[in-house]
């Protein structure tokens, strides 16, 4: 049996996996004030990987190699550009933030690296083995990066909490794995589709698909798997904060998906009224205790718990109805969108985190009077996280509760509700920033005088405030990812 | 008839084992009672035609795993006993409710055959070769893509494991100077002494 | 029932791994000890692997065996980075620190 290997479709995975070895030999060869370079090495495999992206996406098509566990199609190559443009921003926030630091810095590249192949993986994986490897390969190497600055306690925290609740979350999913297993007789996604259906133990196979669902709810940080999400995002160096909030984040509904949508479409009383829960809790919970947050870092957290039960809505309502096909473009185009809003909201973070080394929402007093265009731009992100037309925000919204409109079951309508009243819920406390930046004065302890701020992290807050514009005047063009996505 | 004497023996002493494991309140005597568990474990491997990763489990689990765990016990001479007490008083019966719940929900569905799959793959006992070639062979077709990763997680987990483990990245001037601010500064003031590597 | 008409089936074993699994998981929420909190996620790990070689036997598929090494060479791992990160807290506070210093889950 000749695994056939078809080196085209995986290219992107070899391209990264082999500027993860140079990143690594090369940072030994360095002298030591030079290591920045490294992030140079790090920047151009991420661009280069890009390219095998689109000669795939142009040749169009379904790859299929190691017998259906690995498949290149629209989906996976979408989700792979964008878990590529995010790492390439990411990498843009790093740069001058690790090399402040003073601390080493290949090995930095090399764990986000190694994060950023995970994430590749996932996105072909079509088999429960493959994604179990793969959710490791994202995970393990941010336990690391969350504990990067080893001398500050709170880093420490932020570190060992993500990495216990991390490490138990992934053993509940492979004993639902494991119940999987036995009862449908295989881990490729294809046969548990075929055989998830005609197991006699229904009951069984809601335990086995809800323990397999718990690890991606940790990973998605869903309420009630949740806790770790602001002290580790807090305490977590902030450009890992934002890899963490938007790629690694990603990386679980990319699972989720294909779980769902590829493994037990055909029973959704498996899944359904778990994910109905996971839900409504997050957009509650998450958008009311961001009210009261005064650190924009644990704000920012409680808003993409919240973000991420909008994201949960589409997956709780995909059954019912014609709502299938919506679903599914609607939980592909969130992501995108939310991925730009985010990581231009947290750039902004850091660049001001230059200025005043604080992250209180009472020091962005008076940032309109003295930087006018960084209070734009964060005012920008903030009202798109908020979805206010004509921002991205809007249309990430708009697809949402299009799915719930297909959908049109009462379980689906009450969803629907929620995530409206909570819509609104959640304008509250991203104005309250906007207010702040706008109508206060500056409080004495920050000091308005310019700080430089690094070419590499002005060009991050500008390609996000340009996908966040660009997508919320002319939608079209993520919809017509999420039709490919979804299958033409 | 022998098989389920051996079986109750193993399962008695693995189930004894873990709960003592639990309880114990020195780390070095909890390392042990895990290698017990382990050894049980890889008894019932052999039971289950698992040669191959009886073996493993003995080499892998008990020998490696479980003598990083004692070195790093040696290293950071936390082997003191732990007192049992919780400050979260909440959180004790709420887990074990939660245990007890979870555990009679699966026994409940034990009653039953569990394993309804038809199994598509290679048997325990198809074509030619022992144990350990047909593992091998379903590693390197079925999971070959998995198996590639893992090289690379392996990699990873070693370079994360020496950037967190050593002492520092800095020169060593540098060093030592950041290792005298920790000995002078309580554990508060750390964020201070460090502020010019935490932008928030 | 006679000793002897007693059969080992896939049962006793699937029973067994639910018990240790719950142990594992009743154990890393009650203690505070970091490193037997690790040891506890280990447990539950063996109680996954045990299963998946239960149905190995009773499926009569090996790919059952083969996911196991998968289990094991990310256990592996795992306890790697995460004895790594202990590591790292306790340089920062000598002088004779239990595991209980380190104020976990407690916020």
């Amino acid at each position: 049996m000749n695994p056939g290997w078809d080196f085209h479709a995986i290219a992107p995975e070899i391209i990264i996996s082999a500027t993860i070895i140079v990143v690594l030999i090369a940072d030994f060869f360095f002298q030591y004030r030079r290591r920045f370079q490294t992030s140079q090495l790090a920047t151009i495999g991420v661009l280069a990987a890009m390219v095998p992206v689109v000669t795939l996406a142009v040749n169009g098509g379904t790859r299929q190699m190691f017998g259906g566990a690995f498949v290149v199609d629209p989906y996976s190559l979408a989700l792979t550009g964008f878990f590529l443009a995010a790492a390439y921003v990411t990498l843009l926030l790093s740069v001058d933030y690790i090399g402040d630091g003073d601390y080493y810095q290949g090995e930095f590249y090399v764990l986000l690296l190694t994060s950023l192949l995970g994430m590749m993986v996932m996105t072909s994986a079509r088999d429960l083995i493959t994604i179990f490897v793969a959710l490791e390969t994202i995970s393990i190497p941010t336990f690391v990066l969350a504990g990067w600055r080893k001398h500050d306690p709170k880093s420490n925290e932020a570190a060992i909490k993500y990495y216990l609740i991390g490490v138990l979350s992934s053993a509940i999913m492979l004993y639902g794995m494991s119940l999987v297993f036995g009862l449908t007789g295989s881990t490729l996604l294809r046969d548990i589709a075929l055989a998830a259906p005609r197991t006699p133990h229904t009951s069984l196979l809601i335990v086995a698909v809800f323990l397999t669902l718990v690890g991606f709810a940790f990973k998605v940080s869903a309420v009630p798997f949740h806790f770790w999400v602001p002290d580790t995002y807090e305490g977590a160096p902030t450009p890992v904060t934002a890899f963490l909030s938007v790629s690694s984040k990603a990386g679980g509904f990319v699972a989720m998906l294909s779980i769902v949508f590829f493994g037990f479409f055909a029973v959704p009383d498996t899944w359904q009224p778990a994910l109905w829960v996971l839900a409504a809790a997050s957009m509650v919970l998450g958008n009311l205790a961001a009210l009261r947050q005064t650190n924009i870092v644990r704000m920012l957290a409680y808003s993409s718990i919240a973000q991420g039960g909008f994201i949960l809505v589409p997956f709780a309502v995909a059954a019912d109805g014609h709502a299938a096909r919506s679903s599914f473009e609607a939980v592909v185009i969130y992501l995108l969108i939310y991925g730009a809003m985010n990581l231009g909201a947290f750039a902004v973070v850091i660049a001001f985190a230059r200025r005043t080394r604080s992250a209180e929402i009472s020091t962005y007093g008076g940032l309109g009077s003295y930087a006018p265009s960084f209070a734009v731009l964060m005012t920008v992100f903030l009202l798109s996280l908020a979805g206010l037309p004509p921002l991205a925000g809007w249309f990430a919204k708009f697809v949402m509760f299009r799915s719930v409109l297909d959908a049109g079951t009462p379980g689906a309508t009450v969803l629907g509700v929620i995530a409206a009243v909570m819509s609104v819920v959640a304008f509250f406390y991203y104005l309250r920033v906007v207010r702040e930046m706008w109508f206060h004065p500056v409080p004495d302890s920050v000091n308005p005088e310019p700080v430089q701020i690094p070419l590499a992290l002005n060009a991050a807050i500008g390609i996000c405030a340009a996908i966040v514009l660009i997508v919320g005047i002319y939608p079209q063009v993520f919809a017509r990812i999420g039709e490919l996505a979804a299958g033409g | 008839m022998a098989e389920f004497v051996i079986f109750f023996i193993m399962a008695a002493v693995a189930l004894g084992a873990a709960i003592s494991m639990v309880l114990a309140r020195n780390p070095v005597h909890a390392a042990l009672l895990l290698v017990t568990v382990l050894v049980a474990i890889a008894v019932m491997f052999l039971l289950q035609d698992a040669q191959l990763l009886a073996a493993v489990q003995i080499i892998v689990y008990a020998g490696a795993i479980v003598i990083l765990f004692l070195f790093v016990i040696m290293l950071l001479g936390v082997d003191k006993s732990e007192s049992l007490h919780d400050p979260v008083r909440s959180q004790r019966p709420a887990a074990i409710v939660l245990g007890v719940v979870g555990l009679a929900e699966l026994l409940f569905l034990v009653g039953h055959h569990w394993a309804t799959g038809t199994s598509s793959g290679p048997g325990l006992n198809d074509g030619s070769g022992g144990n350990v070639e047909r593992v091998a062979r379903s590693l390197f077709t079925s999971y070959l893509w998995p198996f590639e990763v893992t090289a690379i997680l392996l990699v990873v987990a070693v370079v994360g494991g020496v950037v967190l483990a050593r002492r520092s990245g800095l020169p060593p001037q540098q060093e030592l100077e950041l290792e005298r601010d920790d000995d002078d500064t309580e554990p508060d003031a750390m964020t201070e002494s460090t502020s010019e590597v935490s932008a928030p | 029932m006679t000793l002897a008409s007693v059969h080992l089936t896939d049962s006793y074993f699937l029973t067994f791994a639910a018990m240790l699994f719950s142990i594992g998981a009743v154990g890393l929420l009650i203690r505070r000890n970091v490193l037997v909190m690790f040891m506890c996620v280990e447990l539950m790990l063996n109680a996954v692997n045990l299963t998946f070689v239960t149905f190995a036997k009773t499926l009569d598929d090996i790919r059952g065996q083969a996911i196991v090494f998968f289990v094991l060479v990310v256990a592996a791992a795992e306890v790697a980075v995460g004895l790594a990160i202990i590591v790292a807290i306790f340089r920062r506070r000598r002088g004779g620190a239990t595991a209980d210093d380190i104020d976990l889950l407690r916020g």
